[in-house]
């Protein structure tokens, strides 16, 4: 009998104490999402757009910008007093051109930006071969935004907010922006194909380029009620002959301007192109001019992009 | 000469023929590059809108405004353009390298390309909004370019009152690399532009259009005719230019002649479409190896040729991977480079 009870006690001890294993260790995963509070959540380990496993250590104190979009993002989540290093491309907001230079977007200035000693570059798909080997070698961070979609420019901009410490700006831009797309995708799904008007959007004259259905801008297109005429044609920004487009008759035309010299050319040809005097969308009086920043740019702003894309393709709707 | 004329009569008829047979086939090649481009439209479709313009012929129109614009307004004048451009890289190019006795002579050889590809850089990175409308400032600036850097080469390389050719070449180059260093360095700090630059500097025929035919032609006919003009001097000249002298040619308003219809005629042909490779060089030469090297006949046959040649590539550049553009420098390159050295081993006899 007493070994009995002995054994029963013994039992029940273990139960006991396994519980108490068991209470104890519950909350270590629930613990897992707390990067949603800024705080103590580094060192962190995040897969960047390029496919990398990129690790900050620390929360960033100095980053760098290597992409006008980069540097739009890091601004909208009001990372602007950590920022310390930006291209000479970067303008927006108009504050970012007092930031200190590391040289142009596809010509990064190594030196410039070591000398600097960020914990933390964002950089773009155009330095994936040379620049962000060379700055890693340097035993520097960083991590590639690489938006290909609308949707993942939203990705871009939570996973910066993720490794700045910033996740809860991030979340409440990109619902903002979601809202907002939303707003324009729920007028524009609906419409049917036929009276979707066919549009045909210039990213330069001469040579007479177009975006196919591999870039983000034929996304802005589709998403604003329109068929891109050129949506078939290979490579992402593909130059266009001038007959194809007068055959394709398109609808409505939209120029990107550009800045600097030569600003509104695209514009001005699409304008004023005597070969296209008999394209609908000459006749109709609709050919539109949008800066080229809102619509190419992956950051924040390709939300404005969408909108205005929307107002020139359906003025009844917007 | 005269009298050594029978026995060349053989040569003479095979030449004769040349020049016909190309005409013929310079008919035919611009009939068809008009009918095939990124747009299907049925050859006999494209037939009546072309005969619809010949006086007198004219059908009545039953196809649609839009397919009448693609051909009369951008496929023909690009057609013509190209072959005037074409004429014009040959024709300099046989010019050069008769007046230079060198094989290696092209249209550039003395800094024509480097000094319009400046002027042209120059005009694209000028803050100007007008560049849209008609054909701006590039086609001036790099006409411009050319026979300024041209002039240069020329007043450097003057002796006295004679112009030593090796001198002029040396010159050449040098200017040539001077310029050229310029205008990497232009197109490396042309930000946005630096695309709109690289096209232009491998040539597009992309948006040709009438306008541009009217003011390239009149330089090029000029050009060409004065250097037909003086073909039988640059026979002579291949001897020697002492002998030449001997022979009662005054050498030096030859080579000044020469040296400016062929650039004047190249500045032309490059302002408007870019400085396209390749042309200027091997067309003569292979006029040369099928033909034979008397400039009464290597000349004209070349203004046939290089135009065949130029038309013919440009028909490629906008149908191979159409509605896409490829340079057309491209195509003038990776197609007249293997035809050529088929000539040259097939000939295998010393040409120049």
């Amino acid at each position: 009998m007493k070994n009995r009870l002995r054994w029963w006690s013994g039992l029940g001890i273990i139960f006991i104490l396994l519980l108490g294993l068991v209470w104890a260790c519950a909350p270590a995963p629930a613990e897992e999402p707390a990067p949603l509070a800024e705080g103590p959540s580094f060192p962190i380990e995040v897969t960047d757009q390029a496919g990398r496993v990129v690790r900050v250590d620390k929360m960033p104190e100095k980053i760098v910008s290597l992409a006008p979009s980069n540097t739009e993002i890091v601004y909208a989540l009001g990372l602007e007093d950590r920022l310390v290093g930006v291209t000479e491309y970067c303008d927006y907001p108009e504050a970012a051109k007092e930031k200190p230079k590391i040289g142009g977007y596809s010509s990064v200035d190594v030196e410039k930006v070591v000398e600097i000693q960020p914990d933390l570059i964002l950089a773009a798909n155009i330095h994936k071969k040379e620049v962000i080997p060379r700055l890693e070698e340097l035993g520097l961070t960083v991590l590639t935004l690489d938006p290909k979609t609308i949707d993942q420019v939203l990705e871009a901009i939570n996973l910066a907010g993720r490794v700045t410490g910033k996740v809860e700006e991030a979340s409440a831009l990109t619902a903002e922006m979601e809202a907002r797309i939303k707003a324009v995708t729920d007028k524009t799904e609906t419409i049917p194909e036929a009276e979707r008007p066919r549009v045909f959007y210039i990213l330069w004259h001469d040579p007479l380029r177009t975006v196919s259905a591999e870039s983000r801008i034929h996304e802005l297109i589709i998403k604003a009620g329109g068929i891109n005429i050129a949506s078939d044609l290979e490579g992402g920004y593909p130059t266009i002959s001038l007959e194809a487009v007068i055959m394709a008759n398109p609808e409505v035309i939209i120029a990107g301007s550009g800045h600097g010299s030569g600003k509104d050319a695209p514009f001005q040809f699409a304008m004023t192109e005597p070969r296209l005097a008999e394209v609908e969308a000459r006749k109709q009086g609709r050919v539109y001019e949008i800066d080229a920043n809102l619509t190419s740019r992956p950051g924040p702003r390709i939300v404005d992009g969408l909108e205005q894309m929307a107002q020139f393709i359906h003025p009844e709707l917007f | 000469m005269e009298i050594a004329a029978p026995t060349h009569l053989p040569q003479w008829r095979g030449r004769i023929y040349g020049i016909i047979g190309l005409i013929i086939l310079l008919a035919l090649v611009v009939v068809l590059a008009v009918s095939v481009g990124s747009v299907n439209i049925p050859f006999l479709t494209t037939s009546s809108i072309l005969l619809s313009k010949v006086p007198l012929v004219g059908a009545n129109p039953g196809w649609s405004g839009a397919l009448e614009t693609i051909i009369l307004d951008i496929r023909l004048p690009r057609v013509i353009l190209a072959g005037v451009v074409g004429a014009a890289l040959a024709t300099a190019g046989a010019t050069y390298q008769g007046l230079f006795r060198n094989p290696l002579a092209d249209p550039y050889l003395i800094g024509v390309a480097q000094g319009a590809a400046l002027g042209a850089v120059i005009g694209f990175l000028l803050p100007t909004t007008w560049q849209g409308t008609g054909f701006g400032l590039i086609p001036l600036l790099a006409f411009a370019g050319a026979l300024f850097s041209t002039a240069v080469v020329y007043n450097l390389a003057r002796v006295g009152k004679t112009l030593p050719m090796t001198t002029l070449i040396l010159a050449g180059v040098a200017l040539g690399a001077l310029l050229g260093s310029i205008v990497s360095y232009l197109i490396i700090s042309s930000g946005e532009q630096m695309h709109g630059i690289i096209f232009w500097l491998m040539g597009s025929f992309s948006l040709s259009q009438w306008s541009e035919v009217r003011i390239v032609l009149p330089y090029v006919l000029v050009g060409a005719a004065v250097i037909l003009l003086y073909a039988r001097p640059l026979n002579i000249m291949q001897l020697d230019e002492e002998q030449a002298q001997q022979l009662g040619i005054d050498v030096e308003r030859l080579k000044l002649i020469l040296l400016a219809a062929a650039t004047l005629i190249t500045a032309a042909a490059v302002s408007f479409v870019g400085t396209i490779g390749f042309v200027g060089i091997i067309t003569p030469h292979a006029v040369r190896l099928i033909w034979g090297a008397d400039h009464r006949f290597l000349l004209p046959l070349s203004v046939l040729s290089g135009a065949i040649f130029l038309i013919l590539a440009d028909l490629l550049a906008r149908t191979v991977l159409a509605p896409t553009e490829i340079p057309i420098g491209v195509i003038t390159a990776l197609c007249g480079a293997p035809f050529f050295l088929y000539l040259l081993r097939r000939r295998k006899k010393v040409i120049f």
